[in-house]
């Protein structure tokens, strides 16, 4: 009823509203949420990181197709124990205050974000470091700076290319405070100002030549309600806002203002299975421990038809944690069968009782962390029930109550949650499970033959067979089926019509990709 | 009265500890905020690590004493978010927060005070029904739905006012910078229109009810009789005479009024993309981010306090039969 209201409203006040003459040398976002801070070393977040990826250079880029791809380096080799990672810097390059960018710069860049005394937490420090085991960066000379990792890894490239680069000069001489407000950029745009939960402003970096910015001015404003998102960009104040509500893409398409666009998203959505010692006292967590069980709910459920219903879209069931391109494209979603699901289920020793029921869960979900989350978890609930496997669902706040219970395994036995996935590597998708004890394995699955073969990945640099065995991984994953399989999380968002651009999978908006009509 | 004056402060101490003590079991009541400040993929080591890092290890007790010691010395702690000092966080953003509230408090005083004196005038025409059928939709209208439907209507489909944002006028006059706050007021102004309208209609509404009936007593009372027998006219009668009587039930509400209508700021702000302190707060209980909460509940702590004490010699200077002591 409220969702008709705003539409009616918004449909009537656009075909009123006047058009206002855009600025062609200007470009307007709005994300809804403020940076907390734009030091390059502390950010943590994507709305944050949207905007440094247009302030700074990486040495090199993640691409919208998943290629990893030269920028402010223009290659790369690595030693042969796979350690030591020596990128050479183009030449010319300088940041925005006119500083000549070195390779003593690069490493400056890298050995800050690490500096125990900064007590950094950004995503630099906090998860790409972790994850390749970052030891030290080390100019070798004005164009070469090394970095030294703990062991080969084969994500190591994407994740070097999530450090932006900045100047030694500057930053060295810069309190915290002034690095969190006034970043100096070495990327095609240059920071301007900043009002704080108002608009962060950039301008064109006539320095950056290796991709010359296209826009004078870029414009982030923060605005949090999405309604007032929508009507700002009607009014042609705005030119790509995010998180637009589906059920409003009709309505704002026919405005001719804007368009809303879809797009499936690298977030993974999932039901996990708790496998933890702590759920084996009842009959349900003993079901579930049973890959046979988890095969058989898989079929339970029918995830196009809850896209279609409850999320607004289409979309096809995932098959493994891996995004396209880099996913096991032999392995078939699990189709929607609950006469299978129940025959397996009476396969693996668990019939209805006299009253129907075959066993007896709880799935736990956040309310409100991700697109129709609770609506999904209760269908999924009510799927499961269908087959005799009664299911309570319970759903909860997310940052003080279910964060918690995710974070020290203790959600479950069901638990519902999305996962930060991404389009340029197999690994890094499968990478929740780098090992039985992982921080990020929430359903302490132990499975030797998946994780033995972390080790042949390590052990091999040639991409057709890491490949290979990533596609292995997949399909055992699947197999084993510790993750219920949903969906790729779908994103909306809002573009004028003035603009020419496709939203990526990953979230990010990259300016380059932003064109004028 | 500096006596009262400085019991009040006195008072409005143990006040402010206890708003502190308050707000911060409240917060450690939702949680470890550890988690909100590492990486979804950060390992248990990793996770530990920060919360030590954080001081989130200790126990709730000890934390709030070193909370406690440490604002003693001025200092407020550092905003987990940003980094930076937290009451520099808050203080950022008060101007737009203040101005938006001194804003929405002209409109629901001097809104109000036409409305009931017309209404109780006119008493029982068509004039005072439509007064008092507005007042009441004024009071019964939701303000996250009446800024949506402005922004709609007015913003998008007449184009007459600016949908969201805002241009600061009292930041610039407290840092004595005269010729940016002239320069930016017409500007700031419009963009202060719907959203100060927004916060305001609530008060507005109630308000005008209340100067009307307030000004029904007076108008009825002896004094009022022998003014208009002495002939004087009716303006003299009703602006000397009657509304001066009326003002003390008001004023008492319009002291409580700057507070009130300060609460409302938080789904405002929001809907407006009004860059205040109502926003960053909800925010930051949202991200735990628990030194700035308390910034702020301190901030609004001092300020209500102030406005308390400002309405008690306010209604001691209007009404002689009222002194301190």
């Amino acid at each position: 009823m409220k969702t008709a209201m705003f539409s009616l409203a918004i449909g009537l006040a656009a075909c009123a509203a006047p058009a206002l003459a855009a600025d062609p040398n200007t470009v307007m976002i709005s994300q809804g949420v403020d940076a907390s801070t734009l030091d390059p070393a502390q950010v943590s977040s994507r709305n944050e990181s949207n905007m440094l990826d247009n302030l700074f250079g990486t040495l090199y880029k993640i691409g919208g197709d998943g290629k990893i791809t030269p920028y402010l380096a223009k290659s790369y080799k690595v030693s042969d124990d796979g350690t030591k990672w020596t990128f050479t810097l183009n030449d010319g390059l300088t940041c925005q205050d006119g500083e000549k960018l070195t390779a003593e710069d690069a490493a400056y860049s890298f050995n800050r974000a690490a500096d125990p005394a900064a007590k950094f937490t950004g995503n630099t420090p906090g998860f790409v470091y972790s994850s390749i085991q970052f030891k030290k960066a080390t100019a070798l000379n004005e164009t070469d700076v090394e970095i030294e990792i703990g062991q080969y890894n084969p994500i190591a490239l994407g994740m070097i290319s999530e450090v932006y680069v900045h100047c030694k000069d500057s930053y060295s001489k810069m309190n915290a405070n002034d690095a969190a407000r006034k970043p100096v950029g070495s990327g095609p745009y240059k920071f301007v100002e900043w009002t704080k939960d108002d608009r962060v402003v950039f301008a064109k970096n006539e320095n950056f030549k290796l991709a010359p910015a296209k826009f004078d001015k870029v414009v982030w404003r923060t605005i949090p309600e999405g309604s007032t998102r929508v009507a700002e960009m009607l009014a042609g104040n705005l030119d790509i806002i995010t998180n637009v509500s589906p059920d409003q893409k009709k309505t704002i398409d026919a405005t001719g203002a804007a368009t809303v666009v879809p797009i499936q998203g690298t977030r993974r959505i999932y039901v996990g299975f708790n496998q933890k010692a702590k759920f084996q006292d009842t009959k349900g967590g003993q079901a579930i421990s049973k890959p046979e069980v988890r095969r058989a709910l898989q079929y339970a459920v029918d995830v196009p038809t809850i896209c279609s219903t409850l999320l607004g879209v289409e979309c096809t069931r995932a098959t493994s944690p891996v995004n396209a391109p880099n996913n096991n494209t032999a392995l078939q979603p699990f189709p929607f069968d609950p006469a299978r699901a129940e025959k397996l289920l009476d396969e693996a020793g668990y019939p209805k009782d006299a009253s129907g029921t075959r066993f007896e869960l709880t799935l736990q979900s956040p309310n409100g962390r991700y697109y129709g989350d609770a609506n999904v978890a209760m269908s999924i609930g009510q799927f499961f029930s269908d087959i005799g496997v009664k299911t309570k669902v319970t759903p909860m706040e997310w940052a003080s109550v279910y964060q918690p219970l995710i974070r020290a395994h203790d959600a479950g036995p069901l638990f519902f949650l999305g996962t930060g996935g991404d389009t340029w590597s197999a690994a890094y998708d499968l990478a929740d499970f780098s090992a039985p004890t992982a921080g990020t394995n929430y359903t302490d699955w132990n499975d030797p033959v998946f994780f033995g073969m972390w080790k042949e990945l390590y052990a091999t640099r040639d991409p057709v067979e890491q490949k290979k065995i990533t596609d292995k991984m997949s399909a055992r994953f699947s197999e084993q089926s510790p993750w219920l399989m949903l969906y790729f999380q779908p994103n909306f968002y809002g573009v004028a019509k003035r603009i020419g651009w496709q939203p990526r999978r990953d979230e990010r908006i990259d300016l380059a990709d932003v064109t004028l009509k | 009265m500096l006596t009262f004056i400085a019991r009040r402060l006195a008072q409005s101490i143990i006040v402010i500890l206890g708003v502190t003590l308050i707000s911060f079991v409240a917060l450690h009541m939702g949680g470890d905020p550890t988690y909100l400040y590492v990486s979804e993929r950060a390992s248990q080591e990793e996770i530990q690590e920060t919360r030590v890092k954080l001081g989130f290890d200790k126990p709730v007790y000890v934390q709030y004493a070193s909370y406690i010691e440490r604002l003693a010395h001025g200092d407020f702690g550092t905003s987990l978010t940003y980094r930076v000092p937290s009451i520099e966080v808050v203080l950022e953003r008060f101007p737009a927060t203040i101005e938006l509230t001194i804003f929405a408090m002209i409109i629901a005083i001097f809104g109000a005070i036409p409305i009931g004196v017309i209404s109780a005038l006119y008493r029982g025409t068509a004039i005072d029904g439509t007064a008092m059928f507005m007042a009441m939709v004024g009071q019964s209208v939701p303000s996250f739905w009446l800024g949506i439907m402005l922004i709609l209507y007015v913003g998008l489909g007449l184009g007459w006012l600016p949908i969201s944002g805002h241009t600061p006028l009292l930041d610039p006059l407290l840092r004595g910078d005269f010729s940016t706050a002239i320069r930016n007021f017409p500007s700031a102004v419009t963009y202060l229109v719907m959203p100060g309208f927004t916060i305001a209609f609530f008060s507005l509404a109630r308000n005008a009810r209340l100067v009307r009936s307030s000004m029904l007593e007076v108008l009825n009372q002896d004094f009022v009789r022998t003014a208009r027998a002495k002939g004087l006219n009716e303006y003299h009668v009703v602006v000397s005479h009657a509304l001066r009587n009326a003002w003390l039930p008001v004023v008492t509400m319009f002291g409580l009024e700057f507070g009130f209508l300060l609460s409302g700021v938080v789904v405002v702000e929001t809907i407006f993309a009004w860059p205040g302190v109502g926003r960053l707060v909800f925010n930051a209980i949202n991200q735990r981010d628990i030194p700035l909460v308390q910034a702020a509940v301190i901030v609004f702590s001092l300020l209500f306090v102030f406005l308390n004490l400002a309405t008690d010699i306010l209604y001691a200077r209007l009404d002689p039969r009222i002194r301190l002591k």
